[in-house]
């Protein structure tokens, strides 16, 4: 059977490329790269490079990058890790529509004493400028904007949003792991914390990292042997960060407009499925490579599940799928209605997706909408 | 999340037993119910009813145009935001999550179809996505029905004998038609044995209108009214005096101002000929300014500006509806609540003036907000609120359409997520009831359709007895389990099928238990087996006249006794003697 796989903002193959510059890391130079001997000088070379050749690619001349586990850890850093190092402030901003991560470290925070807001969005996802204008005090330490949403797509204006923090004098963080090398970013004048990550750009899984600008104070969370510039202890994960530092060359322009058109042909297709639309902004405002579509009447697990039998992978906001239930936050957040969220299913595409899959796609797509929507009492 | 079992994904991927029943014995439906609230007017076959009067079988206006049955009603309690819409028909209170007939205009500016060349593609809006400036559709009532003949009822009583016969069978033309408009607006009767009479009441110098009443009496009735000027009053009277002409009129059109109506059967005609009607109304009761142009029309009737309303549409003519509310003016007057309707606009005005045969020029060039296409008045929504409401709120389930009027929007019924529908035969020899046929429908995650599929075959064969015992565990375990988070959400199919199963028993225990009294139904007697003849035997008048059907689901069997002389003590009892002879016949087939 055919495999469509149209997941990659869950996460991404690993290249053969990165699997070929990982490969001497695990059984040939399997040295600790905190080991002064010439092994483990090789590893300690192998991840500087790597680390040099990331934050050229981010313009991070001004930035440290601090290896971690992945976006989850990167993003409790950078929130976490700044509020315990600068008690003077108590005040934190972030946005309804951020990855749980975010969500749940604000939750702690806030039960710690601090005070968060969460930011409300548009029908489109976008966060509103005065608002986050005037909710800036004094007292605000850190704003927390995702770049690059992870359901919906939308790309926030950080430009924007990073004059206005400034000017504040508070400091921006951002979310980028599904804009990471998709998406321009002005690393260098307008961000002071970014969190990125290997998985969703053809790199290994377990690896990601966190750009610091110089200057600022960050807590540890994980306490050690002083590796990270002393600020994230932990034998470091050689062959991960080596295949990270592949991975940023992968994508290329050509890849992200071959996206970006197969993308809107996917949406183009769905569009003459009646009483469905899709969710987040449409062109240069969304991420290159995400579609989220609402088809009602139908149920999101169900689509799922039936493409899955065609051999199309695909994810749904529906809280059918969920563990607890809850329909995704983001959904809500622009302002779907529950039973709406239900029907709604996220597709995702890589370089490597062709016209022909997105064509099979879309007439799969059609297929499972109009078998689950004969199913519906509702859809007479 | 955890996996399905094999058994889940088979009965999802293959469902058995998915579809409809066309004539179930039994549907169970389990649902998110989304309402209105009890006052909200809708427009049934007969008048005006509220929401929380309607009831199972009546015939309501749907999105199609056309009267569509009743075939449940839902009612709960809420305490929660509730929305108010306005359009130029009037407004509507519902839950936030009702859908709505309409069309969402992309940008905040004023909408004015003269501009925007874009094709409008109506659909069903939540309430709460609808906002000021969007277009809201409402369905035109636009089923015809040309009735050429109105039989009269011309028995004469005792007392009746110094009125002259009319004919059994009257002409509905134009004529006729512009009399019936002259009565509705400005007429009135009275029903006395001394005095029984069709009075029209006009200002004094509305001689020509009193000469065609009288121009139009002789020719239809063959009775010559009588016309009397009052200069103190500045009135003019004009009298039919005839007990015949008074029943007709009593028995169309309702008693008293405050509920006068147009029966479905004007309702139903030829636009062409309504405008007849809408002349005869509109010289009663209306006005035309020439210079602005602008008509009106005014009554106390909600009923009556409802179906004005209504008739209007059918004309391709677009009006709006205010509530004056009941005031005392300057001069201590008191004045009742009225409601009143405007015709502005080129198009309308130039229509409405040609029935009104008013010479009118308009070429002024206007901007268009709310026009008529394939019989849906497309109008802005004017106005949005939100409100907290703490009450009982109401929904529908309609026939076909699945959709119904308000006096000024169209809306969605409301939908299930589960349905089931069951077949029962009683098996010959145990006499017990078995489920012969059973089919589902259901929107949901796989375990959901899985465990709709599972119930179907549980579920097929069994005795209601049997059924009724299956529970949720059951259908789990068939299934080989369930993931712990959807034991509950996704395991609902065993409490729509034990609906089902209640809604048949309730249906077929119909009729044994009916007791009849003076206040019950004429409609509700009339529907139980042999009851016709009874009724035919005690010369009760409306089981052959066309006027019945209108009436008979209201009528009070006492209130026909009354009012035709039928011994009511005598027929009550033989009716009742009847159902209990029935009852028997029924118990005894289910022993």
């Amino acid at each position: 059977m055919k495999k469509i796989y149209l997941d990659y903002a869950a996460t991404t193959p690993v290249d053969k490329e990165v699997l070929k510059e990982m490969e001497p890391f695990f059984s040939k130079e399997y040295a600790n790269a905190a080991s002064l001997h010439k092994m483990g000088e090789i590893a300690k070379d192998a991840i500087e490079n790597s680390r040099e050749n990331i934050l050229k690619k981010a313009n991070g001349k001004d930035h440290k990058l601090i290896f971690t586990s992945g976006g989850t850890e990167s993003n409790n850093f950078a929130l976490k890790g700044l509020a315990f190092a600068n008690k003077e402030k108590k005040h934190i901003i972030t946005t309804k529509i951020e990855h749980d991560c975010v969500l749940n470290s604000s939750k702690f925070l806030e039960k710690n004493g601090y005070r968060v807001t969460y930011l409300p969005v548009d029908k489109e996802g976008f966060i509103n400028l005065e608002t986050l204008e005037k909710e800036i005090t004094k007292d605000t330490l850190l704003v927390s904007i995702i770049h690059g949403n992870n359901e919906i797509g939308t790309i926030q204006d950080l430009k924007e949003i990073s004059k206005i923090v400034h000017e504040k004098k508070s400091l921006l963080h951002t979310d980028a792991c599904q804009s990471f090398i998709k998406a321009p970013i002005d690393l260098k004048e307008e961000i002071d914390l970014m969190t990125i990550n290997a998985h969703k750009i053809y790199g290994p899984k377990g690896v990601g990292g966190l750009l610091v600008k110089e200057g600022i104070r960050l807590e540890p969370l994980l306490h050690g042997g002083g590796h990270e510039f002393g600020i994230r202890s932990g034998t470091s994960n050689v062959p991960g960060i080596v295949g990270f530092g592949k991975s940023v060359d992968l994508i290329k322009e050509e890849d992200i407009l071959h996206m970006e058109k197969l993308r809107d042909q996917l949406i183009k297709g769905l569009s003459d499925i009646e009483e469905s639309w899709v969710n987040g902004p449409l062109g240069k405002k969304r991420l290159c490579n995400n579609i989220n579509v609402t088809f009602r009447y139908a149920e999101g697990e169900s689509i799922l599940l039936l493409l899955d039998y065609k051999g199309i992978e695909v994810s749904t906001g529906s809280a059918c799928s969920s563990n607890t239930l809850e329909p995704s936050h983001v959904l809500r957040a622009i302002g779907l209605r529950q039973e709406d969220t239900h029907g709604s299913i996220r597709l995702s595409l890589g370089k490597e997706t062709t016209k022909e899959d997105i064509s099979y796609t879309i007439d799969s797509i059609k297929e499972v909408v109009e078998q689950l929507r004969k199913m519906s009492p509702l859809k007479k | 999340m955890e996996k399905y079992s094999k058994k889940v994904m088979d009965h999802f991927l293959k469902p058995h037993n998915l579809g409809e029943l066309k004539k179930a014995d039994g549907e169970g439906e389990l649902g998110n119910l989304k309402c209105l609230i009890g006052e909200t007017l809708l427009h049934t076959n007969a008048k005006l009813e509220k929401i929380k009067n309607i009831k199972k079988n009546n015939q309501i206006i749907s999105h199609d145009g056309k009267y569509n049955i009743v075939t449940d009603i839902h009612s709960r309690n809420i305490s929660e935001k509730i929305i108010i819409l306005k359009n130029r028909l009037g407004e509507i209170k519902l839950t936030t999550d009702h859908l709505i007939y309409g069309v969402k205009i992309p940008n905040e500016k004023k909408y004015l179809r003269s501009k925007y060349k874009k094709k409008l593609i109506p659909a069903w809006y939540h309430a709460e996505d609808l906002k000021k400036g969007d277009l809201a559709l409402y369905s035109i009532y636009s089923e015809i029905k040309d009735s050429t003949e109105l039989s009269v009822d011309t028995t004469k009583k005792r007392w009746d004998y110094n009125s002259n016969p009319i004919p059994q069978k009257i002409k509905i033309d134009g004529d006729f038609l512009r009399l019936v408009g002259y009565y509705l607006a400005e007429g009135y009767y009275q029903d006395k044995v001394t005095k029984t009479n069709v009075i029209f009441s006009f200002n004094i110098n509305e001689i020509n209108l009193a000469e065609d009443i009288v121009n139009i009496s002789k020719k239809i009735f063959g009775i010559t009214p009588i016309i009397r000027k009052n200069p103190k009053k500045n009135t003019l009277l004009v009298y039919i005096n005839n007990v015949f002409v008074v029943r007709l009129f009593k028995k169309l059109f309702e008693v008293g101002a405050k509920n006068k109506d147009i029966p479905e059967l004007f309702m139903a005609l030829p636009p062409e000929k309504q405008k007849h009607l809408i002349f005869g109304l509109w010289m009663g009761d209306g006005y035309f300014n020439v210079k602005i142009p602008r008509g009106g029309y005014s009554t106390i009737s909600e009923e009556l500006i409802h179906k004005i309303k209504i008739l209007l549409l059918r004309q391709g003519i677009i009006p709006s509806i205010y509530t004056e509310e009941e005031k005392i003016d300057k001069n201590k007057q008191k004045h009742q609540k009225c409601y009143r309707i405007h015709v502005g606009g080129k198009e309308s005005t130039t229509k409405l003036a040609k029935i009104l045969k008013i010479n009118l020029k308009n070429n002024k060039p206007e901007a268009i907000n709310s026009w008529i296409t394939n019989s849906f008045l497309y109008t802005p929504i004017t106005g949005k609120k939100t409100e907290y409401f703490s009450g009982k709120v109401y929904n529908l389930e309609v026939d076909k359409a699945h959709s119904y009027n308000t006096t000024a929007f169209t809306v969605h019924n409301c939908g299930d997520v589960m349905k089931i529908y069951i077949k029962v035969k009683k098996d010959p020899k145990t006499k017990k009831e078995i489920i012969t046929d059973i089919k589902f429908k259901t929107l949901g995650c796989a375990a959901a359709i899985a465990t709709s599929s599972m119930i179907t075959d549980l579920a097929k064969g069994k005795t209601l007895e049997e059924a009724l015992k299956i529970t949720r565990a059951d259908v789990a375990k068939e299934l080989g389990g369930l993931p712990p988070v959807k034991m509950h959400c996704s395991n609902l199919s065993a409490d729509a099928l034990h609906l089902a199963i209640k809604n048949y028993l309730e249906k077929n225990k119909e009729g044994d238990l009916m007791k009849v009294d003076e206040h019950t139904k004429l409609g509700k007697i009339i529907k139980l087996k042999g009851m016709e003849k009874i009724l035919e035997k005690y010369n009760v008048p409306c089981l052959s006249c066309p006027m019945a059907k209108l009436e008979i689901d209201s009528l009070e069997i006492g209130e026909v006794c009354d009012n035709y002389g039928i011994p009511k003590k005598e027929l009550i009892l033989e009716i009742n003697k009847k159902l209990k002879e029935r009852d028997k016949i029924i118990k005894a087939k289910n022993k």
